[in-house]
């Protein structure tokens, strides 16, 4: 960007008081201010609370103090500054011993653990069937069996909380009726709704994997499986010695990419029984979630939202190293 | 208007693929049949594609089933509901289309005059039309839903979030694709990480995003939560129209340059033309990340700016759910997405293989 529409004058003045070695790092990197406005706003919103969030895990906040006007401060420049106190680290000590922090975590990462592993064999197994030579209108059938993707989640979790609706003609319970079963209320019992739980994550996050593997698939080159049918290679030889090496990496990337996803799932629990019953099934993020406006413990929530959030880190870092995220960027 | 046309172009061939399809079909059937009478081609052959193309429709079928179930259940219209009669059964006994006149409500065009004054002469022409209703709902139904104002609140949200965030992702995706500053790659690193894992910090942060708002008196501004969406479709976009404008030849510009052309004018009239297919895949993602965004707007947002989603919630949010009405307003809140995701599907796919995934 030139000063050249800007007066002369004016630019007088910029030459005369800004230095030379400065003027020149600028007119080298003026392409920056076209990223600058975006990254401005980003940040406002992104970095700027994750910030407060490490603020408010310090203080007693909860909506009685914290939305009244107090004094200054750093953050009453902004006009943020409440009469909440500084307690240090109570609210992560208070936390850290709360056993229903640790069952939250313990869910959370038993969800994590095996929807990852239902998604991914899920997602492979439908991959391997959209692309099978035997299989006819392959292009049409992608198109289909990844509309769930299209779908806003708050309509797939609510269709899902409708299918395990307790009433005898929920979808569920006309299913486990053709099996001669009684109908069941599904998020009355802590496993049968965390099972829910599951199986909701896996078809919503489906479509993902599957494109995914499908482009890894196609990828495969066709003379190695052909070298491995001429050597006699069995259907599970050349799955295991052909295909998953080349396709492990793609895989293994959207793996990260989907435990994170399951890791800050929300809207399946809040949608379908708030955690429950109870809060036995308050996955980390709802738990902070209903922490802070369900209890109107703000303080506290946003201490178990940095706790999440240090997970988060740590998959971020996963997907740089393992899955070479990054790679290839110029 | 070239793209409109192109578009409008890419339907038309697409809708007659479409309806060729069939015949085609038949014809590749009679073909086969005829190649089996002959004993050119061998039973064998033709039965095992065909099975497990069979096999696998039906099992496509059972992976849909809960998108078909709402949709019987929305087709029987009140009357469907899923505790007193099997009428959420898979196969509906009786058709009744009220619960989408509930949804969509009274269509009409508002009566109106226009008056139009000739300027420098008394000449005043006025026109004037009566209210044309389309559709009289309460010849149906007593009450209609609230759908078509959160379809104006979501729709004022997303349009004000497309135009704010294309505003701020255009110059610096042309930015990072054509020009050298200092810290290009490591702002590039960050985005490419946050259009990953940003969704999860965005909900760790929600508590503080919303003490923010509620202290800055910003809660329940329609226009704020489209500057938010629009902040959080950044990086994402960014890296998705810069990674798109890297795929358009150097050579076209270094042209213009020797012709003369200002730096601005390179950018205006041969970078953004040839991205438009990037510029429309972008568009659409950042359309619905406004559209579909439910967990901040039911924080933010009190009943009068709900959007279609909170809309949707609250309906679901109850103890008796009115099964029929809340399917439909379900699938008519997701049936355009649908629509403009079949149509897209091969841009957005090809627009996530890119970079890092397709190893």
């Amino acid at each position: 960007m030139s000063l050249s529409s800007v007066g002369a004058r004016s630019r007088d003045g910029y030459r005369a008081i800004v230095p030379e070695s400065t003027q020149e790092w600028i007119s080298e990197n003026s392409a920056l201010l076209l990223v600058l406005p975006g990254l401005f706003f980003f940040s406002l919103f992104m970095f700027f609370p994750l910030l407060f969030t490490i603020y408010l895990s310090f203080t007693d906040a909860e909506p009685a103090t914290v939305f009244q006007d107090g004094p200054g401060g750093i953050t009453g420049f902004f006009g943020l500054r409440g009469v909440e106190n500084f307690v240090g680290l109570e609210n992560y000590v208070s936390v850290l011993s709360d056993p229903a922090f640790w069952n939250s975590l313990g869910i959370t990462w038993l969800f994590v653990a095996i929807s990852v592993t239902l998604k991914v064999a899920f997602g492979l197994f439908l991959a391997m069937l959209v692309t099978s030579d035997r299989v006819r209108g392959k292009r049409y059938l992608r198109s289909i069996i990844i509309i769930p993707w299209a779908l806003p989640p708050i309509f797939t979790i609510t269709i899902w909380r409708g299918v395990f609706s307790s009433a005898r003609f929920g979808l569920a319970n006309q299913a486990i009726a053709v099996f001669g079963m009684a109908p069941k209320s599904w998020f009355n019992d802590r496993w049968l709704a965390f099972g829910t739980y599951l199986l909701t994550e896996m078809w919503l996050a489906y479509p993902f994997m599957v494109i995914i593997t499908v482009s890894a698939l196609q990828a495969v080159p066709d003379d190695l499986i052909d070298a491995a049918k001429v050597d006699g290679a069995g259907f599970v030889h050349r799955f295991l010695n052909v295909t998953v090496p080349s396709i492990k990496r793609p895989v293994m990337f959207a793996a990260i990419l989907t435990a994170a996803a399951s890791f800050t799932q929300f809207l399946i629990p809040y949608v379908f029984n708030r955690g429950g019953p109870g809060r036995a099934n308050e996955l980390i993020i709802l738990y902070g979630y209903r922490e802070a406006f369900t209890f109107d413990a703000y303080g506290a929530g946003a201490a178990i939202m940095m706790t999440a959030v240090v997970f988060i880190g740590i998959f971020m870092l996963a997907a740089v190293w393992k899955g070479q995220l990054a790679e290839g960027v110029n | 208007m070239t793209m409109l046309e192109s578009i409008r172009r890419k339907l038309a061939r697409d809708v007659r693929t479409a309806i060729d399809k069939p015949a085609e079909f038949r014809a590749d059937v009679e073909y086969t049949i005829e190649g089996v009478k002959r004993g050119t081609i061998s039973p064998r052959d033709v039965l095992i594609p065909a099975l497990s193309t069979l096999a696998t429709l039906v099992f496509v079928f059972v992976l849909l089933i809960p998108i078909y179930w709402v949709l019987m259940i929305a087709l029987q219209g009140d009357g469907a509901t899923l505790y007193s009669t099997d009428s959420a059964g898979l196969i509906p006994q009786d058709f009744s289309p009220e619960a989408f006149v509930w949804v969509v409500g009274d269509l009409f065009i508002p009566g109106a005059i226009v008056r139009i004054a000739v300027p420098f002469t008394d000449v005043v022409y006025y026109f004037e039309w009566p209210r044309i209703v389309f559709l009289d709902a309460s010849n149906y139904v007593d009450t209609t839903s609230d759908f078509p104002r959160y379809f104006w609140n979501s729709l004022y949200i997303g349009v004000a979030t497309v135009v704010i965030a294309m505003s701020l992702i255009v110059p610096a995706s042309y930015a990072f694709s054509r020009r050298e500053f200092a810290g290009r790659m490591k702002l590039l690193y960050g985005y490419i990480l946050f259009t990953q894992i940003g969704g999860g910090l965005g909900i760790a942060a929600l508590i503080a995003l919303y003490t923010i708002f509620s202290s800055t008196g910003l809660t329940n501004n329609k226009l704020v939560l489209a500057v938010y969406y629009a902040a959080m479709a950044v990086p994402f976009n960014t890296w998705l129209l810069k990674t798109y404008m890297d795929s358009i030849p150097v050579s076209y510009e270094e042209a213009a340059i020797m012709d003369g052309a200002s730096p601005f004018r390179v950018a205006w009239e041969i970078v953004l033309p040839l991205a438009k297919p990037g510029l429309a895949t972008i568009f659409i993602f950042i359309f619905l990340t406004g559209w579909m965004e439910f967990i901040v707007a039911q924080l933010v947002l009190r009943p009068e700016n709900y959007t279609l989603p909170v809309g949707l919630f609250s309906l679901v949010d109850t103890y008796t759910v009115p099964w029929g009405r809340f399917s439909a307003f379900a699938l008519v809140y997701a049936s355009p997405i649908v629509f403009v995701y079949m149509f897209a599907q091969r841009y957005i796919e090809s627009g996530l293989s890119f970079g890092g995934v397709s190893g």
